[in-house]
């Protein structure tokens, strides 16, 4: 078993040394001049040549590479050209929001996703399977924004409900309560319309894992043994099911991060995902650069994460067994 | 041919037809301004003003415009009025249904009067006595009813030609932009570029998957593995960042943005086509073959190919849906050219441009119905191919 | 005794209803071993499932299946499930997975204990662990998970937990099949030690005529959802009527002179 977890973890570090790797030569080997990737193109040739040789820029590459490896392990991410600023400063205050909406829509949708999953597999061919299978459609052919747009139309415009941008009230509200609400209040359409999008895929996986369990043997003798239903559907069908599910809600968490960019561009929220886009259309090598490391960073975790819980829910694990199997 | 059953094979013809031909119907520049600014499509019920033209002639130097609208966005008027001699004083008035009366241009000493007006214009404000932030064609049209446009003094005119262009608020099939621009125009135009980033980058990305998968299934051991390994990688980081990192640092241009998502989509294709090598590798006449001393490359060509060509092409066509999503996707973000109009790039420009403040929903639902359609169009294909190439999957959905 | 009347059984698939049993009768008395014969596909299984009211939804069933004067098909959904493994168990194909993967064999076993006999949970894991070894198996398989065990000692496992809360009819579903002989062998002791010594009725379903023969009171011949012929093995044997069971009983002659010859 030991070796099982220290096999996952060493993949992990294999893995971000790779990222590591990617990273510095995407942003140097791109065309033009090496200096104007990493140096505010506003500065003079002679401010430029100065700060190559305090970025170390003159040294060999290898160098290079092993000093800025350590930079973004500690977090060090250097100014940002856009706004001067210590680009972890400034992510960090961008992150609360972006943790909270992906954070809550996430899990509401993933929970929400695997009751409707579980039910629509004990009623095949019920009214709520068919919605199931084709909210689970519409996720993978409608254009993420565009359902977000039109919900925006919706409730922003022709049925104004909701605020058209932003996460807080202009001025906001005095007091922590109010505060809450308004910030609520601001989340609710951009929470509700990724949960919208995201729980048909959840439901259908779900389902199909579930459609699976339950024409199982265990499951016929389970019944047979006389058991009330809601203890063959929990304790049997969805305790196995269990692994798989976690194992893909953690595998999906770094697919949800492509969604705040979008969502967050949408509803004009201050986050990660908007930092990213206006670092990218800014060029603004340092701040793209620390945000797609965290983005590789954060993907890694919940790699290595998810091989460690499944190791854990599921008895069968065995070493070496590797994730597909 | 089952293809031939199915409704999406039609309705791709449909669409590509409508996506080649369709912008040929219109004959001006798509970026040229038809109608006002945020203009309702022609059809929808209330609201804004059609556009609308009077004229003032030789034989009939008044005419009467009836309004049953809000005040339209814009009032232009242009031509001359020519007497027969010189005249003290010659005017076009505009009377408004409440009895009120404007003059809109006038003349001293002359025998001729030429008009060029637009509501915009500082000095024409000046003349009706509003202040700059006014709006002329508001003040010109304070209620509903008959109004008269007339030229005055109305004897001895011997030429008149006037002509007064209320631009409207309504304007073809599906309204105008935020430039005024003809948006059903602009929608014919984005079929070809959803059409052709979709399938040219799913092409891309099925050649690279064929390569990578079949060498690696057939190559097998620790070529096998190491290759697996970085599929497994590239599947587990979430590509729109990596696309917009790309976008941003390689140039926007159609043809980059096709490159970057060819090579971060093949990774599906490259499993699917290894783990068919995989199962026709251990086949007998594979076996033989490679007993009999055939070479690798012969046998991949006349075997392993024509076998994972039919899965292929499902591939490409399952694989279409996404390159469209993510094309569209990064143009909403503003990582695409900004002079090619497509669908993604429709909607981040009604997203900037106040396309709620307005509620311009015309501007938001056809091309993101657009996207919806075309990719349910190739979902479709890419199912009934699956379903032809593997027959124990048709049999499997069947049940 | 269990008694079977008139029993149909339609599956529903795609292409309609089909007919698994046509208007089936049979009674399955206590205490005795009942063995039904036939060809895979014969509805044997089929007349298992329907008295433990296992089949699937969308089935339809008619006819009539009495146990202790009331009728399984006609039960409200609580008394079925005391009817089930409290009046009768089911021990399912030895190449089945009888025991849920991801959790250990001793709560599986405990849980009908606890549920049907109200028992606290340490009193019911203790009982699991004299049943384990009542069939042969460590106590310390308690907690065991289920892979961990071999295809025998999952069937001893499963024949545990049929037995854990004494019940008057035990319904085999071919409980040797995909097991090694040896193990056959062991496993069709077993079974009939307990029928013996807890006075069980023991249904059992098998295409395997010398195992059914070397077990059974009563022996049933089906052929097509129908029951072709039934009786005492003895008189089956020695005239067959039937020609299906004429084929099987021919079938078993040939067997035994191919091994003496052998």
């Amino acid at each position: 078993m030991r070796s099982y977890w220290l096999k996952r973890v060493l993949g992990a570090l294999i893995v971000l040394l790779v990222v590591l790797f990617l990273n510095f030569f995407l942003f140097r080997l791109m065309p033009g001049d090496v200096v104007s990737t990493i140096i505010d193109p506003r500065f003079s040739p002679e401010a430029k040549a100065e700060l190559r040789k305090q970025f170390g820029l003159d040294s060999p590459l290898y160098e290079q590479f092993f000093r800025y490896a350590k930079a973004m392990v500690t977090f060090d991410f250097g100014l940002s050209f856009l706004s001067q600023r210590p680009v972890w400063e400034e992510l960090r205050s961008r992150l609360p929001n972006t943790v909270f909406l992906l954070g809550s829509a996430f899990l509401l949708s993933a929970i929400l996703g695997t009751w409707l999953g579980i039910h629509a597999a004990r009623r095949r061919g019920s009214f709520l399977e068919k919605i199931v299978l084709l909210a689970g459609s519409v996720s993978f052919s409608f254009p993420s924004f565009f359902v977000q747009l039109v919900l925006l139309l919706a409730f922003g415009w022709a049925l104004p409900l909701f605020p058209l941008r932003g996460s807080v009230s202009i001025p906001p509200p005095e007091g922590f309560a109010a505060a809450f609400f308004d910030y609520l209040w601001h989340m609710t359409l951009p929470v509700f319309s990724l949960v919208l999008l995201g729980f048909g895929s959840w439901a259908i996986y779900v389902r199909n894992l579930m459609v699976r369990t339950l024409g199982s043997d265990y499951i016929l003798l389970a019944r047979a043994k006389g058991l009330p239903e809601r203890r063959v559907l929990w304790g049997h069908a969805f305790r196995t099911t269990l692994p798989p599910i976690v194992t893909i809600f953690l595998l999906a968490l770094p697919g949800v991060i492509s969604g705040a960019v979008i969502t967050e561009r949408v509803f004009s929220l201050h986050g990660v995902g908007t930092f990213l886009l206006e670092a990218i259309l800014g060029h603004d090598y340092p701040a793209a650069g620390a945000a797609f490391f965290l983005l590789a960073l954060v993907s890694i975790f919940c790699n290595l994460a998810a091989d460690v819980i499944y190791g854990l829910v599921d008895p069968r694990i065995r070493v070496g067994r590797s994730m597909e199997e | 041919m089952t293809l031939l059953r199915r409704w999406s094979i039609w309705a791709l013809l449909a669409v590509t037809l409508l996506g080649t031909l369709g912008p040929g119907v219109f004959t001006g520049d798509p970026e040229a301004q038809v109608a006002a600014p945020f203009s309702r499509p022609a059809w929808t019920p209330g609201g804004g003003s059609p556009p609308l033209t009077a004229f003032l002639t030789t034989e009939k130097p008044a005419a009467l415009v009836s309004w049953r609208w809000e005040p339209p966005p814009n009032v232009t008027i242009s031509g001359f009025l020519r007497y027969a001699g010189q005249l003290e004083r010659a005017e076009i008035l505009w009377s408004t249904p409440g009895g009120k009366t404007f003059v809109l241009a006038s003349s001293k000493d002359t025998d001729t009067l030429r008009v060029d007006i637009d509501g915009r214009d500082m000095s024409f404000k000046r003349s009706l006595g509003l202040s700059p932030f006014d709006d002329a064609a508001k003040a010109l049209f304070p209620e509903k009813g008959t109004y008269t446009i007339a030229a005055r003094p109305t004897d001895g005119i011997k030429e008149a030609r006037v002509t007064l262009d209320i631009p409207g608020k309504k304007w073809g099939l599906l309204g105008t932009d935020q430039r005024g621009r003809d948006v059903f125009h602009l929608f014919l135009l984005g079929i070809r570029v959803s059409l052709l980033v979709g399938i040219t980058a799913t092409l891309l990305a099925a050649v690279i998957g064929l390569g990578v998968g079949l060498s690696a299934g057939y190559a097998g051991g620790l070529f096998d593995a190491l290759v697996m390994r970085v599929v497994d990688i590239l599947l587990s980081i979430p590509t729109l960042p990596i696309l917009m990192v790309l976008a941003g640092l390689w140039g926007k241009g159609l043809w980059q943005l096709v490159f970057i998502l060819g090579i971060f989509s093949w990774m599906g294709t490259a499993r699917t086509v290894r783990a068919l090598t995989l199962s026709l590798r251990e086949t007998c006449y594979v076996e033989n073959l490679r007993s009999l001393g055939a070479p690798t490359f012969y046998i991949l060509r006349r075997h392993l190919l024509p076998e994972a060509f039919p899965l292929l092409m499902a591939n490409v066509a399952l694989g279409v849906p996404a390159a469209i999503l993510a094309e569209a996707g990064l143009s909403f973000l503003g990582l695409s050219d900004p002079r090619i109009i497509s669908w993604g790039r429709m909607l981040q420009e009604a997203h900037g441009f106040g396309a709620f403040s307005t509620g311009a929903w015309w501007l938001i639902l056809p091309p993101g119905i657009g996207i919806a359609l075309i990719c349910l169009i190739f979902l479709d294909i890419g199912r009934t191919l699956e379903e032809m190439s593997d027959p124990r999957l048709k049999k499997e959905m069947a049940r | 005794m269990i008694r079977v009347q008139s029993l149909s059984v339609d599956y529903r698939t795609h292409e309609g209803y089909v007919a698994a049993l046509k208007g089936l009768s049979l009674d399955i008395p206590k205490k005795e071993v009942t063995a039904i014969v036939g060809e895979s596909g014969s509805g044997k299984s089929t007349l298992l499932y329907s008295v433990l009211r296992l089949l699937p939804p969308g089935t339809k069933v008619k006819g009539s299946i009495i146990a202790e004067a009331s009728d399984v098909l006609a039960m409200d959904y609580e008394k079925l499930n005391r009817f089930r493994w409290n009046r009768c168990a089911l021990i399912l194909q030895g190449a089945m997975s009888s025991f849920t993967p991801v959790l250990s064999i001793g709560s599986q076993i405990a849980e009908t204990i606890i549920h049907h006999r109200g028992l606290s949970s340490r009193e019911a894991l203790l009982k699991t662990s004299e049943l384990l070894e009542r069939v042969g198996l460590p106590a310390a398989f308690v907690s065991r998970y289920p892979h961990e065990l071999s295809g025998g000692q999952k069937q001893r496992a499963a024949i545990a937990m049929a037995i854990s809360c004494d019940p008057d009819f035990l319904l085999a579903d071919e409980p040797t099949t995909a097991l090694d002989v040896i193990t056959q062998a062991e496993i069709t002791v077993l079974l009939a030690e307990l029928v013996a010594e807890k006075g069980m009725g023991l249904c059992m379903v098998t295409h395997d005529l010398p195992l059914a023969l070397s077990l059974c009171h009563n022996l049933a011949v089906m052929k097509e959802g129908e029951i072709v012929e039934a009786g005492r093995p003895e008189i089956i044997l020695e005239k067959p009527r039937h020609p299906h069971t004429v084929e099987l009983v021919e079938s078993i002659r040939k067997l035994e002179e191919g091994s003496i010859a052998k």
